[in-house]
């Protein structure tokens, strides 16, 4: 565990330099323009390039964030000087709830399906699946978002267009989102299924005589499930990262959109915020996958 | 048991899972339909809305809402009397007394008096402001030294008495009274302290037709409702509400949010525009206006091969301006043939630039030779990416090509990055652009974009950091734009204005104008009375009332 934890610091550390050099490496002034036509007092440069220690070499920026990091301080952003966490707080909330939404639906959909296209091998539901699932793979994702908006939203009205902090305008991209990873869910999930279906320790439970729901439960399904855990576990990382298309098409407030905003103002504290933070959860989430294989296979430990 | 064990926390989680999404579930009531009317519209995340640096058309329709200056500007340039009662300006042009409305509140209870404009003003340029929007004060006594931290005061404004606002200026302006349609020049209560008191920052209290319903919701919303203790004209809506769009897509939002009834007022994705014209405008639901701004193709003016000006009047007279309004615009833009605007009717004169009036392909053939601009000579044409530019500014590109035989290179680039370029010293060609007025006067254009003090170059680096970015330098140019500051008979002014245009367009092509600043929008007509673009390219929420 310490070490898995000492990786996490070596990972994120890592992290933070490259982008800093990165960041350092683009071309313009980040506080140099309004992103507008009209140019920025020389006297408000000046000031603000003060203000944020932009004068400094990059090792002595890069040391002063590293300070400000380990107090939980990410530096204020560039455009309306509001502090990084405190604008990125809120996002971090609406990208999670988003993505759980997605992740929710991903293990509804996509294991039922597998699940049913595996027991019911070559049937009209298995092609049916098959099928599905290989357009949903198919179709970018922010075709089927915006079809989803112009139908739904636009033309019978049944969502509102812009969230209202209910329910309702979480389904269209929630679904959105997890649409594609259900599809994979579902192929990943029938597919090992349908070994473990064939493997002998199955065929020795259904001799010896154990109800099939027993055998489905306890044997067949506990097996094919790590591969689909794993899958899920890399996926929510990319889920939060990869809300970008879909948080923009359906105005969702979350860390995706504010990357995207970042990148075109060059918005350097809110790019780093949420890279380091980004960096931070796949990394977690990797570590909380290792432990699952534990609880779902006894027979892998931890090293 | 270990099975059953997992597989219930598998159940759990999920259970768990659906719960916390399920949290904010619950339908509330959208609060539609109240006492006056709730007007709804969609904007992008404004920089800011405390008048400090409330700068571009989101913060500044906010900004405009809540507080109320001296002036402001109807839709067609005119200035017009808010809390100024009444004004006095010295003959030199450099003293101005303003007498302020008096009796009018801010929303929490403190009087709007002299003071008042002393603070605010003063708050805008102080040094820890960085503002961006202290330019408009510069002309004032007294700026320099508080802009750059030596003085605490503002030694330029003073308030003798409650009544009494007292400007002095450092030189002779007989436009100062347009400034301060800026929203910026706001009066400020006591409790707005200095520009980073981050509470009054996202919940301003101002004196304006409207006040903040709860605090700025980044990103999210920002409600206004009808303040019931105006001194002037009260508003007629009772509540405006303000959806917070991503910059990626808004257009896109908007115009999908007033189909399906969510907005009362939208922008268009620009590809959009002649389907929702043909949609909506037998409903009546479309408006079109005419603004103040104009777009235009920088020329920069010192380096090669631009720099001089028969160089750039071949490039002028080679663009067929109708033909890529119509085209690529589909009819949606039209051709501007001076640097001023049409609604800046007293300077405003149509054609001041000849070569803008219709493509010349003989003239521009004969400006090109006499300019050095032969067949085969490299033009850098640069343009900021994703802002949907692409289509014409290749249209322009290839109408070089074939009419001067240039070999034009087009040069995307994201705009940080590209205005380090502008800056370069060395750069040269052509860059697109474009200018909305801060101000209804023509000093806000001329001297921003052509006079040499705003090339504002570093000495040392040659940077240059003014919105003069073709580096057009002219002294009789600059003596024109000073005299005319001088100049206090309104029709004297306006003529001298019409002369620097004159030179520095016509004579001298310092930049080349493309397009007029038209804007459109669609407005629920059937639910709403009385709404029209304000001179600041948003809805005159003031004004509006419910039917």
């Amino acid at each position: 565990m310490i070490r898995r934890l000492g990786q996490m610091v070596v990972v994120l550390f890592g992290a933070t330099v490259i982008l800093f050099c990165c960041l350092f490496v683009l071309p313009g002034d980040p506080v140099g323009s309004l992103g507008g036509d009209k140019a920025r007092d020389p006297a408000v440069v000046e000031a603000l390039r003060e203000r944020y220690g932009l004068n400094d070499p990059l090792p002595v920026q890069y040391g002063n964030f590293v300070k400000n990091l380990a107090q939980g301080d990410l530096g204020e952003d560039y455009t309306q000087r509001r502090p990084v966490t405190e604008v990125l707080q809120p996002k971090l909330v609406n990208t999670a709830e988003l993505a759980l939404a997605a992740i929710v639906l991903d293990i509804a959909i996509g294991l039922l399906a597998g699940l049913i296209a595996a027991l019911f091998r070559y049937s009209f539901w298995d092609v049916l699946i098959t099928l599905l699932t290989t357009m949903a793979v198919g179709f970018p994702s922010f075709v089927i978002g915006m079809v989803l908006q112009k139908v739904f939203v636009v033309q019978v009205k049944w969502f509102p267009l812009i969230s209202d902090g209910t329910m309702k305008s979480l389904i269209l991209p929630a679904f959105t989102l997890a649409i594609l990873d259900a599809a994979l869910v579902a192929r990943l999930m029938r597919g090992t299924m349908l070994e473990v279906l064939r493997a002998d320790y199955v065929k020795t439970a259904v001799a010896k005589g154990l109800p099939r729901r027993t055998v489905l439960v306890k044997h067949v399904m506990r097996n094919s499930i790590i591969p689909v855990v794993t899958y899920l576990g890399i996926s929510f990382g990319s889920l939060l990262g990869g809300a970008l298309i879909t948080e923009a098409i359906f105005n969702w407030d979350g860390i995706g959109l504010a990357l995207v905003q970042a990148v075109q103002q060059q918005n350097n504290p809110i790019i780093i915020g949420v890279v380091t933070f980004g960096v931070a959860v796949f990394v977690l989430l990797n570590l909380i996958v290792d432990l699952l294989y534990a609880v779902l296979d006894p027979r892998i430990r931890l090293a | 048991m270990r099975g059953a064990t997992s597989a219930k926390w598998v159940v759990g989680a999920v259970i768990v899972a659906m719960a916390a999404t399920a949290c904010s579930s619950g339908d509330k009531d959208s609060g539609a339909g109240a006492k006056g009317g709730s007007f709804r519209l969609g904007i992008t995340e404004p920089t800011a809305i405390d008048p400090f640096n409330s700068q571009e058309s989101e913060g500044a329709l906010v900004t405009h809402n809540l507080f109320t200056g001296l002036y402001s500007a109807t839709v067609d340039g005119k200035l017009k009397p808010e809390l100024a009662e009444s004004v006095q300006t010295s003959d030199d042009g450099k003293t101005w007394t303003f007498k302020i409305k008096q009796g009018t509140k801010f929303t929490n209870g403190e009087p709007v008096d002299a003071e008042a404009f002393v603070r605010g003003w003063t708050r805008v340029v102080a040094k820890d402001s960085a503002s961006d929007v202290a330019y408009p004060f510069a002309g004032i006594a007294g700026y320099k030294e508080l802009n750059s931290g030596g003085a605490t005061t503002f030694a330029g404004v003073t308030a003798p008495d409650a009544s009494t606002l007292k400007v002095e200026l450092s030189e002779a302006d007989f436009e100062f009274d347009k400034k301060t349609v800026h929203q910026a020049f706001s009066p400020v209560p006591k409790v707005a302290g200095a520009a980073s008191n981050k509470a009054y920052n996202d919940a301003p209290i101002g004196n304006g037709p409207f006040k903040m319903e709860g605090s700025w919701q980044h990103n999210k919303s920002i409600t206004l409702v009808r303040n019931d203790d105006y001194g002037l004209q009260k508003a007629k809506l009772a509540k405006v509400e303000i959806s917070i769009l991503n910059s990626a897509n808004g257009s896109t939002l908007e115009y999908q949010g007033f189909q399906s009834g969510q907005f009362d007022w939208a922008r268009m994705p620009t590809p959009q525009l002649p389907v929702a014209k043909a949609k909506f405008s037998p409903k009546k639901q479309w408006i079109e206006a005419d603004t103040s701004g104009v777009n235009y193709l920088v020329a920069f003016n010192q380096v090669a091969p631009l720099n001089n000006p028969d160089a750039r009047k071949a490039i002028s007279y080679a663009i067929d301006r109708e033909a890529i309004a119509k085209g690529v615009f589909q009819g949606m833009q039209k051709p501007a043939t001076s640097v001023l605007p049409p609604s800046f009717a007293d300077t405003y004169v149509d054609g001041v630039c000849s070569s803008c009036v219709k493509q010349d392909k003989e003239k521009a053939k004969q400006f090109a030779e006499k300019g050095g601009l032969k067949p085969g000579t490299v033009l850098d044409f640069g343009y900021n990416t994703g802002a949907g530019h692409e289509e014409w500014v290749q249209a322009i590109a290839q109408q070089l090509k074939e009419v001067l035989g240039l070999d034009v290179k087009l040069n995307g680039k994201p705009f940080k990055e590209a205005l380090a370029q502008q800056q370069d010293k060395g750069t040269g060609g052509l860059w697109r652009s474009a200018w909305g007025a801060d101000y209804p006067t023509p000093d806000n254009f001329l001297y921003p974009l052509l006079d040499s003090g705003s090339i504002n170059e570093d000495p040392a680096t040659g940077k240059a950091a003014g919105d003069n970015r073709g580096r057009y330098n002219n002294p009789k140019f600059d003596e024109l734009i000073t005299k005319a500051r001088g100049t206090k008979d309104p029709a004297a002014r306006a003529a001298v204005y019409k002369e620097a245009e004159k030179l520095a367009i016509d004579d001298e092509q310092g930049l080349i104008p493309l397009w007029k600043r038209t804007q459109f929008r669609l407005a629920a007509t059937d639910k709403f009375d009385n709404i029209q673009l304000d001179f600041f390219e948003d809805p005159n929420l003031a004004e509006i009332s419910a039917k």
